[in-house]
């Protein structure tokens, strides 16, 4: 037996794994690692992990519920060529402008909310009403919206979206650009709805059971529905904020960002079972890996080897998970 | 006990394709009433009780309950309804604690800017309250459902409905993870909750479970009512004969005949 203080202690470490995991990567880079101890440098890794961050943070909910999402990659890339072709001056753009200026931020956020929505509502038609798997429905998904990426834009890219949009990449606050808060924000916001609201809780509980949650009354269908729209929302909401960054889109934009996406949500401690996982964590875990592309980047490395540390990392933390769970099993 | 009655089936049927699983049940029963439901393997029995706490439609039939003619398109309007169900595979979400599988899809809130916010505390105290009442002792309510013994976890979902009662309880074999002990107290439980003035069905295949807390037997056999008799009034050869079909074939009402083949 162990006394109810200390196993509170391990508790907390066990659940916040990831964070002690970053903290401790992050102050051996900063001994190993030439100028890699400056806040450049960290708000450096804050403003890459906008993206992946906000991509994953659907997807995390969704594996939480038992599902998964595969798409979110190309509608990420469609909500943010939709803005491009709509807002941008040159290449494919037809550079659309709002009088006042400034209604360009709404508009367009509404707009690539509404692309992503779109898609999640379709992904959930077919996952939920016709109950066909969710990782084939995702993964067409996935082809057919990156095909769309293309044929809108013929292949070329949209440049220069207006200054009204742009600053949300350039101005910064407490030396994050104001995107890297849109996507702390978002994380924030959906965090607690996963931990303190009856939503977040069912959600839980359909990833445990969802024979037992549609027992008790949960509308185990509605529910999942709705997940999916969100997933699809969020890869919208990524997908304005890369374009913001890249001031418009490219039609291989976010390439990869996917499987970053996983990696980072299976670093963070979600179970890829259902029912397990908290999106603070993923957002470590996405930390952690731009940590490390940070730290290769510095050294002067080849990128290759971040894609090799990266995939090591996720079967490390699988590995890990594992042995949480003995630990824990231990405790009671 | 109440007069009116508090469920009534009539004629209930159901089809699984070309298999006829219900071929038309019917009986009633009361508040405060305790019913086992009888039968051997197949019979129907949790048919039946799907059906009545909305888990499956039937195909035919009429259900009246608590005076209006109902029909359950899902447990949650069932739930809504005042039915509650314990399901013989076990309805606890096991990657979650204690607390939050007590108040599945019930969940205490308060509206903080109209956003639903879960109130952790008051829901513990009511779970732990719950579980101090029935006798069970379970380490910790923040303890994932997991990491608890069969028991243990049977014990949850049966507080779980004493505590949410409602006005109709189906049990599909409550007992079945339980020990001699816990038995008991799951029986005195059942009896509590009747004494309520709730009705209670209960599936079981033990004999004397069903002796000791039912005060009706209903024997379903091949989808069909094949005895329906009071509990005080008959004998665990005679429901066994129900249960197997001899009764039709033997002389019915003759106690001899129950002596002479009876074997206890």
């Amino acid at each position: 037996m162990v006394s109810p203080r200390r196993r509170a202690a391990i508790e907390l470490v066990l659940d916040n794994l990831v964070w002690f995991i970053l903290a401790v990567v992050l102050a051996i880079f900063s001994i190993a690692v030439p100028n890699y101890f400056q806040i450049g440098i960290f708000a450096n890794i804050v403003e890459q992990s906008t993206f992946v961050a906000t991509l994953s943070i659907g997807l995390s909910l969704l594996i939480i519920a038992g599902y998964m999402d595969l798409s979110i990659e190309s509608v990420m890339a469609l909500a943010a060529m939709v803005v491009g072709i709509l807002f941008a001056k040159s290449g494919v753009g037809i550079g659309l402008t709002l009088d006042p200026e400034w209604l360009i931020v709404p508009a367009s956020l509404v707009i690539a909310l509404a692309v992503g929505a779109l898609v999640g509502a379709s992904n959930a038609f077919f996952v939920v009403r016709l109950r066909m798997n969710a990782f084939i429905v995702t993964l067409a998904a996935y082809i057919w919206g990156r095909g769309l990426v293309v044929a809108l834009s013929g292949g070329r890219s949209a440049q220069e979206l207006p200054p009204a949009l742009r600053f949300l990449a350039i101005e910064r606050f407490l030396s994050f650009p104001l995107i890297a808060w849109v996507s702390i924000v978002a994380t924030l916001a959906f965090a607690f709805i996963l931990n303190k609201t009856p939503f977040g809780r069912h959600l839980l509980l359909i990833g445990g059971n969802a024979q037992a949650a549609y027992r008790a009354g949960i509308n185990v269908d509605r529910l999942t529905a709705i997940t999916f729209v969100i997933a699809g929302a969020m890869a919208g909401l990524a997908g304005w904020l890369l374009a913001i960054r890249t001031s418009g889109a490219t039609a291989n934009l976010g390439v990869g960002m996917l499987f970053q996406a996983f990696a980072a949500v299976v670093i963070g401690g979600v179970s890829l079972k259902g029912g397990v996982g908290s999106l603070t964590g993923v957002y470590a875990g996405v930390l952690l890996l731009a940590s490390i592309q940070t730290a290769i980047n510095l050294m002067g490395l080849p990128a290759h080897f971040t894609q090799l540390i990266q995939g090591g990392m996720v079967l490390v933390a699988v590995l890990l998970d594992t042995v949480k769970l003995s630990i824990r099993k231990k405790l009671i | 006990m109440s007069t009116e009655p508090l469920l009534v089936l009539d004629g209930i049927t159901k089809n699984f394709g070309a298999i006829e699983a219900l071929k038309g049940v019917s009986f009633s029963m009361r508040g405060g009433e305790v019913v086992a439901l009888l039968g051997d393997n197949g019979a129907g029995k949790s048919t039946l009780v799907k059906i009545i706490s909305g888990g499956l439609e039937r195909s035919g039939g009429r259900m009246v309950y608590d005076g209006r003619e109902i029909s359950f398109s899902s447990p949650a309007e069932a739930k809504a309804a005042g039915i509650e169900t314990v399901y013989q595979d076990l309805s606890l979400c096991t990657n979650v604690d204690v607390v939050a599988n007590f108040f599945m899809g019930r969940e205490i809130v308060k509206r903080f800017l109209g956003i639903p916010v879960l109130q952790e505390r008051a829901m513990e105290a009511v779970t732990a309250k719950a579980i101090a009442d029935a006798g069970t002792r379970i380490p910790s309510l923040r303890t994932n459902v997991e990491h608890l013994s069969g028991g243990q976890r049977q014990a949850i979902e049966l507080n779980r409905f004493v505590h949410w009662g409602g006005k109709l309880v189906l049990l599909d074999e409550p007992f079945a993870a339980l020990g001699v002990e816990q038995t008991r107290r799951g029986l005195d439980m059942i009896k509590k909750v009747a004494a309520q003035g709730i009705g209670v069905i209960i599936i079981t295949h033990i004999m004397t479970q069903a002796f000791q807390v039912a005060d009706r037997m209903v024997v379903i056999r091949q989808g069909q009512v094949a005895g329906d008799v009071r509990t005080a009034e008959t004998s665990a050869d005679e429901v066994v004969r129900m249960i197997t079909g001899e009764a039709a074939k033997a002389v019915p009402g003759t106690r001899e005949d129950a002596r002479t083949t009876g074997v206890a």
